[in-house]
């Protein structure tokens, strides 16, 4: 999977405009980063990557590059 | 052991999450209903309590199924939201259900897994007790307690109380799994109100809130829950294919569909009742039975899966079979008992 798409996954899963998310963007500014968002990316790793991510592990996230690179 | 009657009460006092729209801003209220499926709940008025609703459910089934109350050999009240501090509940509930001094009645505190729990305790008790009759009584009054502001808890709970009528029956198959891991107990608490905030001089209001860290337990719900579902499931050799509902606790409604999704169970067998009643804590179960089979007029069998989970944290799953006829219509109240 290549970053375009795996930013497409996240700009999903945030409502956000497609093609708006940059690597770098950090989360603190993302207004949809909040509880809600904690939980769906948890899903959203459980379901199409199958990894089980703490929630420990979603605090560490900083920016959107921590995200995918979790993705691997 | 036997199911032979499911009731369930509800405050008459629906109340709307848009209405929350001033105080949590539109798009927020609006993600939040995506997001769990709440749309109404009933809430409790400030002077009904949990017995008040049981006790609504209980009389209404003790009538319907021609239960003398002197019948009753025990009364199970499983809540978090009791009367008093001391004593339980339940002492109080069987006097004003007429029940027999003979009667065992106690509460026991367990929340989400509650209705799983008091299933599996009331069929033990029949069994190695050689109890005939139980009524088991599983309700909350979530919302007491509940700071308005929070916009994680102040949305999400419905009250509600249920009643649930067993009794002594041979050949019926039930099978049980009853997990516990304690190390989670902070994911959802009180932190104040009791024992353990006694010796300190100053204590913060919001102590005596809820606290709910959503992302924790929704990383236990899909991970700790199927696995040990399928476990169980495989340990008794149960074709999940012919299971005709899985009632899970209606925590959210998304993960409920990531749960389904994860046990490849089709949402045609998972019935919903949380977009109307909202997360109604240990009676979640049967008041989902009752929402989906209250106003069944034909009978026959049904095997089931209930399943419960959360708090504690604490959970469990029970297959059993038993008649579609057995629950009766939805009750909604607004009576209450002053004191006692």
């Amino acid at each position: 999977m290549d970053i375009k798409e795996k930013l497409n996954i996240l700009e999903n899963l945030l409502d956000v405009e497609q093609d708006t998310l940059r690597e770098k963007t950090e989360l603190d500014q993302l207004t949809e980063w909040d509880s809600i968002a904690s939980i769906t990316t948890i899903a959203m790793f459980d379901s199409m990557f199958k990894k089980q991510l703490t929630p420990e592990e979603v605090k560490e996230f900083k920016t959107i590059k921590d995200i995918t690179d979790k993705m691997g | 052991m036997e199911i032979k009657g499911i009731a369930c009460a509800v405050p008459d006092h629906i109340v709307k999450n848009e209405e929350y729209n001033e105080v949590f801003g539109e798009e927020n209220v609006r993600k939040f209903i995506n997001m769990t499926g709440v749309e109404t709940r009933y809430v409790a008025l400030d002077e009904q309590c949990t017995s008040d609703l049981c006790h609504a459910a209980a009389t209404r089934l003790l009538e319907k199924l021609g239960w003398e109350p002197s019948s009753v050999d025990a009364l199970i009240l499983i809540t978090q939201t009791p009367d008093y501090a001391v004593p339980a509940s339940a002492c109080i509930l069987q006097h004003r259900l007429g029940l027999s001094e003979d009667c065992i009645a106690f509460d026991v505190n367990l929340g989400c897994s509650a209705y799983v729990y008091g299933i599996w305790l009331a069929a033990t008790m029949i069994s190695t007790q050689d109890l005939n009759r139980v009524l088991l009584l599983v309700g909350d009054t979530s919302n007491y307690g509940i700071n308005q502001n929070d916009s994680a808890t102040a949305m999400i709970f419905g009250d509600g109380g249920s009643a649930t009528a067993l009794e002594k029956s041979a050949g019926k198959n039930i099978k049980y799994f009853l997990k516990t891991k304690g190390s989670g107990y902070k994911n959802i608490i009180v932190p104040a109100g009791h024992a353990r905030s006694r010796s300190r001089k100053e204590v913060d209001g919001s102590e005596y809130e809820l606290s709910m860290n959503g992302s924790a337990i929704f990383s236990f719900t899909i991970t700790d829950v199927p696995r040990t579902v399928e476990s169980f499931m495989s340990q008794y050799n149960i074709d999940m294919n012919e299971i005709d509902m899985y009632v899970f606790h209606q925590a959210n409604r998304f993960i409920l569909r990531h749960l389904a999704k994860k046990l490849n169970i089709p949402m045609e067998k998972v019935p919903l009742s949380i977009e109307r009643y909202g997360n109604t804590s240990g009676e979640s179960i049967p008041i989902t039975l009752v929402d989906a089979l209250g106003n069944e007029e034909s009978s026959g069998p049904l095997k089931l899966f209930l399943c419960g989970f959360g708090i504690g944290l604490s959970w469990g799953g029970i297959y059993l079979e038993m008649d579609k006829s057995v629950c009766l219509p939805m009750i909604y109240t607004n009576d209450y008992y002053k004191e006692g």
